[in-house]
């Protein structure tokens, strides 16, 4: 693999830094057991098809090489790739177009168009674009940005296949759209502030539980959290689905009123402010774990660390994914383009740029990330929370926690 | 035959009068029709939020309108908006005087160096000053010294100014220039003082001008997203992203509604400002202000605002870019593409959004009607709102438009710069009209130069500081903008903004280092090329 040895360094960096227990091989799939058999399946693709002339065409697409089965198959069996496909993409460049690179390189006759936003601008404007939307595809940073568009009626069902080897936990029911790759959520810290300034010694002593963060004195006035991320909402979505609805209303005011958390509204800017410790910066955030991987590939002495709660909506397992709109040119082009992402090679780019797991059977995680064992994630259907999105903003509008 | 022939003669005439008045009826009417279809072109996005908003049910519309949210950020964006206007003001008038009426040397390279800052989105500027300056950024790491934390309102009024009084700067210089000069010296001559001559004879003849680019800063920061969230101070397009994240698009378009009611409310104040003061005079030249002794704190004065605005940035990314021991990151990769597209979409916006101001401001500059004063004020609308926003209203028009050219070539993606940027030319087109003498067109058109002609001779020449000045302000605008770019550019076509904002999301700033050098070096030299139309204006 090409990218390979930088990737590796990468993840030692990243581990040396934050100070994790190396992990053996983790097994993929360790949470959300529950991998589906085919029934649900098939009920999905047929409640997508027809109506809208193309809708339906990429699930009953034929393979062009070998379909995805139990076994993870390499790119080389699968079909070949050829023509052009316009793809908007939620997740950033140094993420994800690694792999659209490597793809595109696989085959002559392909063009990735590439279009780079953020997520939820990304979905917006597809919903505004209706049926003139020049996107095939949507490549989304979490799965609730997919889960508008599908209630937007923008997406189509995917192959079978593919929606076979994903844990119904990680994609629609109906197959829509589905998670690629997952990591948690994450607690990021300044491990020479934490040991120096607070009364915490390091990263270990922190709370292992997602409760205590809005409660520990300690924390009081260095907690911050970015509020306006769907991998947050998610997070509240989560909590009220693990505990209930008014442990989460408590959970955030005492973020608010009592730790009185410094709230971001950009994943970055709160990463940085970490890293950087100024006086008036926070000490300890709640986030996801990409970003302080971002800040450690820059500068591996760099301060910033990261640790994870145990088995509660704060270690929250989410994906980021795929889905395929209503109308495209070539359904079976998308098809094999949606299968390359789960093969043995596209996985395991995606573990090397994003430190990322994969959420499909068989695929080694090679990573030096804590197992996810350790971890211990809670267990339950991301694509299925009891309060709707809309109800999670709300939530947090009712307590104050925007910006 | 005699009389036959004066009676020819005479009825030759009459008919020739005639048809001259009827051709400057016919040349009004035209104009009037041609300042409308501008201003409808540049408000059809509105239609789109007026639109989305009606889909929220009323009595929640009604509740969001009347929150207590509501009203603290509304407090907030008014006091964000005023601060920056005021401290714009203090900023770039004199900045534009010191470049256009004494004897500072260089005046063009400070001109462009005062200009732009206008280049740089002012998030970036905000990231760099507090990796610079803040605690525990680069001064407090090397010398363990820091200044008071910059954020809330107050910082974000602080970054903003850096990265918006250029629009009073360029405003006010291009009515300086177009003023005539001597009037001054005639002052001096009755004994009024420097600050007296100033006050009574400049200040009322350049006050258009400033106007124009006190509402500009004023428009900017109310519809400014990044650095106030930045900064973390709550302001109105703080609410409208909160709703945008959270797919309530309804949501979201009526609160930016309502951004344009307040906004609307500005530009009636501000035409009162701004009103038609009748600044028409020659075009002398004066003579020059004597700096003496202030000559090298002046130019230190300059200098300090370029380094703070536009090295801070450059030194910022390129520590990083020494630092960073980090793996490449291909796909943020230098390309010189990337620069060509950012030149050729602002060339491009900055044309077309002259073209479009020409009509629109000369026909309120010329006829005070309540329909010329609202055709005008009704360009200001859409540089109140979001880009964002402005960028979802304008694929949702091109898709039901025109759906086969949409994201097909760069059409959209100019007007929607026009849409936005459209009053950065017509402010300062009006109010060079404004100053132009009404006899010279007179005398123009006694000598039997035509409507058409007397503009392309006469008017055109006397307002091509105003133009150029529009061009430049559009151009530089147009390098930054980075929402609408991202949404409505033919998919791929990336620009030097693009590529900076990508490295700030990777947190790989070594990759903005290159990227900004070349914004703020092609941006420069673009301005040097644009500055030379104005002739011996300049120097």
């Amino acid at each position: 693999m090409r990218r390979a040895t930088h990737a590796r360094s990468n993840r030692r960096r990243f581990l040396l830094a934050t100070g994790a227990a190396v992990a053996g091989v983790a097994p993929a799939g360790c949470v959300g057991e529950n991998v589906d058999d085919d029934d649900a399946v098939d009920e999905g693709t047929d409640a997508e098809a027809g109506g809208e002339e193309g809708a339906g065409a990429v699930a009953e697409a034929e393979p062009l090489g070998e379909p995805l089965g139990s076994e993870p198959i390499s790119w080389d069996d699968l079909g070949d790739l050829e023509g052009h496909l316009s793809i908007y993409s939620g997740r950033t460049p140094d993420q994800i177009d690694p792999v659209f690179e490597a793809i595109e390189d696989e085959y002559d006759g392909l063009t990735l168009n590439r279009n780079f936003a953020d997520n939820d601008v990304q979905v917006n404007q597809i919903i505004e674009e209706g049926e003139a939307t020049p996107a095939d595809l949507m490549y989304s940073q979490d799965p609730g940005a997919l889960g508008a568009l599908e209630g937007a009626g923008t997406l189509q069902a995917l192959p079978s296949d593919v929606v076979e080897v994903v844990p119904e936990s990680f994609r629609h029911p109906d197959g829509t759209w589905t998670g690629v790759t997952g990591r948690t959520r994450s607690v990021m810290f300044n491990a020479e502030r934490l040991a120096e300034e607070t009364e915490f010694e390091s990263g270990d002593d922190l709370p292992t539980d997602i409760q205590e963060y809005a409660t520990d004195e300690r924390l009081q006035g260095i907690i911050s959290t970015r509020p306006n991320s769907g991998s947050f909402r998610a997070f509240i979505q989560a909590m009220v689905e693990l505990e209930d609805e008014e442990t989460t209303r408590e959970w955030v005011r005492g973020m608010m009123e009592d730790q009185e958390a410094q709230l971001f509204s950009g994943g970055t800017d709160q990463a940085e402010a970490i890293n950087r410790g100024g006086d008036d910066d926070p000490i300890v955030a709640l986030g996801n774990s990409y970003y302080a991987a971002r800040i450690l590939n820059e500068d591996p002495d760099a301060p910033i660390s990261v640790t994870f709660t145990e088995n509660d909506a704060g270690c929250l397992f989410s994906v980021a994914g795929v889905g395929v709109m209503n109308q495209v040119e070539d359904p079976e082009l998308l098809a094999e383009f949606v299968r390359h992402l789960f093969s043995i090679e596209a996985q395991e780019l995606m573990m090397d740029a994003n430190g990322e797991y994969p959420v499909i059977e068989g695929i080694d995680y090679v990573g030096e990330l804590p197992n996810l064992d350790e971890i211990n994630p809670p267990e339950f259907d991301i694509s299925q929370f009891d309060m709707e999105l809309q109800e999670a903003q709300a939530l947090l509008d009712d307590e104050g926690m925007v910006v | 035959m005699k009389p036959v022939t004066t009676y020819l003669d005479a009825s030759e005439r009459f008919e020739s009068v005639r048809g001259r008045i009827g051709g400057t009826d016919r040349s009004a009417f035209a104009l009037a029709a041609l300042s409308a279809v501008v201003a409808f072109l540049v408000v059809s996005p509105m239609f789109w939020l007026l639109w989305r908003a009606g889909t929220v049910p009323p009595t929640e519309a009604y509740d969001l309108l009347v929150s207590s949210r509501t009203a603290l950020i509304t407090a907030n964006s008014l006091a964000l908006t005023a601060a920056v206007t005021l401290c714009s003001i203090l900023i770039g008038v004199p900045l534009a005087v010191l470049t256009t009426r004494t004897d500072l040397p260089y005046p063009r390279l400070f001109t462009v160096v005062a200009a732009l800052p206008l280049v740089i989105p002012s998030y970036i500027g905000a990231i760099a000053f507090v990796s610079m300056f803040g605690s525990g950024g680069e001064i407090d790491t090397l010398f363990g010294t820091t200044i008071p934390r910059v954020d809330g309102l107050r910082g974000a009024v602080f970054v903003i100014t850096l990265y918006t009084y250029p629009y009073v700067f360029l405003t006010t210089r291009a009515a300086l220039l177009s003023m005539d000069s001597s009037l001054v010296d005639a002052a001096r001559t009755l004994d009024a003082s420097r600050i007296e001559a100033f006050r009574r004879v400049t200040l009322p003849q350049i006050r258009p001008g400033i106007a124009a680019g006190a509402l500009l800063a004023a428009l900017y920061a109310i519809s400014d997203f990044g650095t106030p969230a930045f900064m973390r101070a709550t302001v109105f397009t703080s609410t409208i992203y909160w709703e945008f994240g959270g797919f309530n698009v309804e949501y979201a378009a009526l609160l930016a509604l309502q951004l344009v009611a307040i906004v609307a409310v500005i530009l009636v104040i501000e035409a009162g400002i701004g009103r038609d003061e009748d600044a028409s005079g020659g075009t002398g030249r004066g003579a020059e202000i004597n700096l003496g002794h202030w000559k090298w704190p002046s130019m230190g004065a300059v200098l300090s605002i370029g380094v703070l605005t536009l090295v801070v940035p450059l030194v910022i990314f390129t520590s990083w870019l020494i630092r960073s021991v980090g793996d490449p990151i291909p796909s943020l990769e230098f390309q010189p593409g990337f620069a060509l597209n950012s030149v050729y979409l602002a060339l491009l916006a900055a044309f077309v959004a002259c073209l479009f101001a020409l009509p629109v401001a000369y026909y309120s500059g010329r006829t005070n009607s309540l329909l010329s004063r609202v055709l005008e004020r009704a360009t200001y609308v859409g540089f109140a709102v979001p880009g964002v926003v402005i960028g979802l209203a304008l694929v949702f028009l091109g898709t039901r438009t025109l759906p086969s050219l949409y994201r097909q070539g760069v059409w959209l993606l100019v007007f929607a710069y026009v849409v936005r940027f459209l009053p950065q030319a017509v402010g300062t087109v009006r109010s060079s009209v404004l100053q132009i003498d009404e006899g010279v067109i007179e005398a123009a058109r006694t000598l039997d130069a035509g409507p058409l002609d007397t503009f392309r001779r006469v008017t055109l020449p006397l307002i091509m500081p105003g133009v150029i000045a529009g061009g430049v302000l559009v151009f530089l605008t147009t390098m930054k903008e980075l929402p609408m770019t991202l949404m409505l550019q033919p998919i791929g076509m990336d620009t030097l903004v693009i590529v900076i904002w990508n490295a700030q999301n990777a947190l790989a700033y070594r990759y903005a280092a290159l990227p900004a050098f070349i914004l703020i070096v092609v941006s420069g030299l673009t301005m040097v090329v644009l500055l030379r139309q104005e002739g011996y204006d300049i120097t």
